[in-house]
């Protein structure tokens, strides 16, 4: 198996049953995953910051809720997903350290943000595991579309269970 | 904007670095009563993806203690250190490690040495820049790296990372210092010191 790193701003997909989308130690920043369980593509994006409203101009746009959301939809619908089957599983969005900033935390806010884009495209969220404190690894095994989470010196448990079935790519 | 630095602003960066890490390291030693040797600074311009694993292995447990720099510039000052030094530190200090005194003995080594670092940094470059409160947290190193980067990921999509060892003589225990200033916080540093 191939393990594909979705580091802080990037974005990947997949309906190769070989591959496994991965991002480590998510904190504040969302692991957003787009599944497609019957024909068996995939995507992960790594969002750090939910808007990029006033400051954008040349930077990455995929560090940014309201950009990776649907470049992720379209990445997985160019692998051969439907748009109306996709279903999202969120893991991150937690606050490492408890020092009140004043303004609302980074980690609520990106939560925030990645949901309201899904509902724009009325995508579902099927699983999650965000907010709290502690930092998560996320895992998308797209041989059988199982979705897994993993905290700090734990292992891993299935948000998303493997489908039986699949054909493989 | 993705900002490039030249090769005189960078040195002009550790230079400062290593005055500031100079007299955190100075700081620690008086708080432990044991000497305390600081590794030459790195200054490293990365991008954002790159950082974490720059710095670490994104899985493996460790302790940051964050302060948040504001005034003239905006930063957050990180101090990452391995648990099992961690522990050290606190039986140093003569407090259990697995207890709230080891962590607010652990914030108060954060606290000292954050604000001296930022006092030196005052000092040479005449800016009005105050720390805030200690934080901490143990948890996988990405989770606490990325969650110091996005804060100050607004900017650009590089990070500027200063970094140095504080290395506890005779003992196997190490502090790792990094100072993460926003985009605008690095402009101002340099404009200070007139590059």
């Amino acid at each position: 198996m191939a393990e594909t790193m979705v580091r802080m701003g990037e974005l990947a997909a997949s309906a190769s049953s070989a591959d496994v989308l991965v991002s480590l130690g998510l904190g504040s920043c969302i692991g957003l995953a787009l599944v497609d369980r019957r024909t068996g593509a995939a995507g992960l994006a790594h969002v750090v910051l939910p808007a990029s409203d006033g400051h954008s101009a040349g930077q990455n746009p995929m560090k940014f809720a309201d950009h990776a959301v649907p470049e992720l939809i379209n990445r997985v619908v160019k692998l051969g997903g439907r748009k109306v089957k996709l279903e999202a599983v969120l893991v991150g969005g937690a606050s490492m350290f408890a020092v009140s900033s004043g303004a609302l935390e980074v980690g609520q806010r990106n939560e925030a943000a990645v949901r309201e884009q899904l509902k724009a495209h009325r995508i579902p969220v099927i699983a999650h595991e965000t907010g709290g404190n502690r930092g998560r690894t996320i895992r998308v095994f797209i041989a059988d579309m199982r979705v897994t989470v993993r905290e700090a010196g734990g292992k891993d448990s299935d948000l998303v269970k493997a489908q039986r079935g699949l054909v493989a790519a | 904007m993705s900002a490039q630095y030249s090769d005189l602003q960078l040195d002009a960066l550790r230079e400062l670095a290593n005055v500031g890490s100079g007299t955190a390291s100075t700081a620690l030693s008086a708080m432990l009563g044991r000497s305390v040797d600081i590794t030459v600074p790195n200054a490293f311009v990365l991008p954002m993806a790159e950082a974490v694993d720059s710095i670490g292995n994104p899985e493996d447990d460790v302790t940051g203690i964050v302060l948040g720099v504001f005034g003239d510039m905006e930063a957050t000052v990180l101090l990452l250190v391995n648990p099992n030094h961690a522990a050290l530190l606190c039986g140093m200090l003569g407090v259990p490690a697995d207890s709230e005194f080891g962590e607010s003995a652990l914030m108060e080594i954060g606290n000292i040495v954050g604000s001296s670092y930022i006092n030196a940094l005052a000092m040479m470059t005449g800016m009005e820049i105050e720390p805030t409160p200690p934080g901490l947290a143990t948890d996988m190193l990405a989770a606490i790296v990325e969650s110091v980067l996005a804060q100050r990921a607004t900017g650009g999509d590089v990070a500027l990372l200063l970094d140095s060892d504080m290395v506890v003589e005779g003992e196997d225990c190490s502090v790792s210092f990094l100072l993460v200033p926003d985009q605008g916080g690095v402009e101002q540093l340099l404009a200070r010191l007139g590059l």
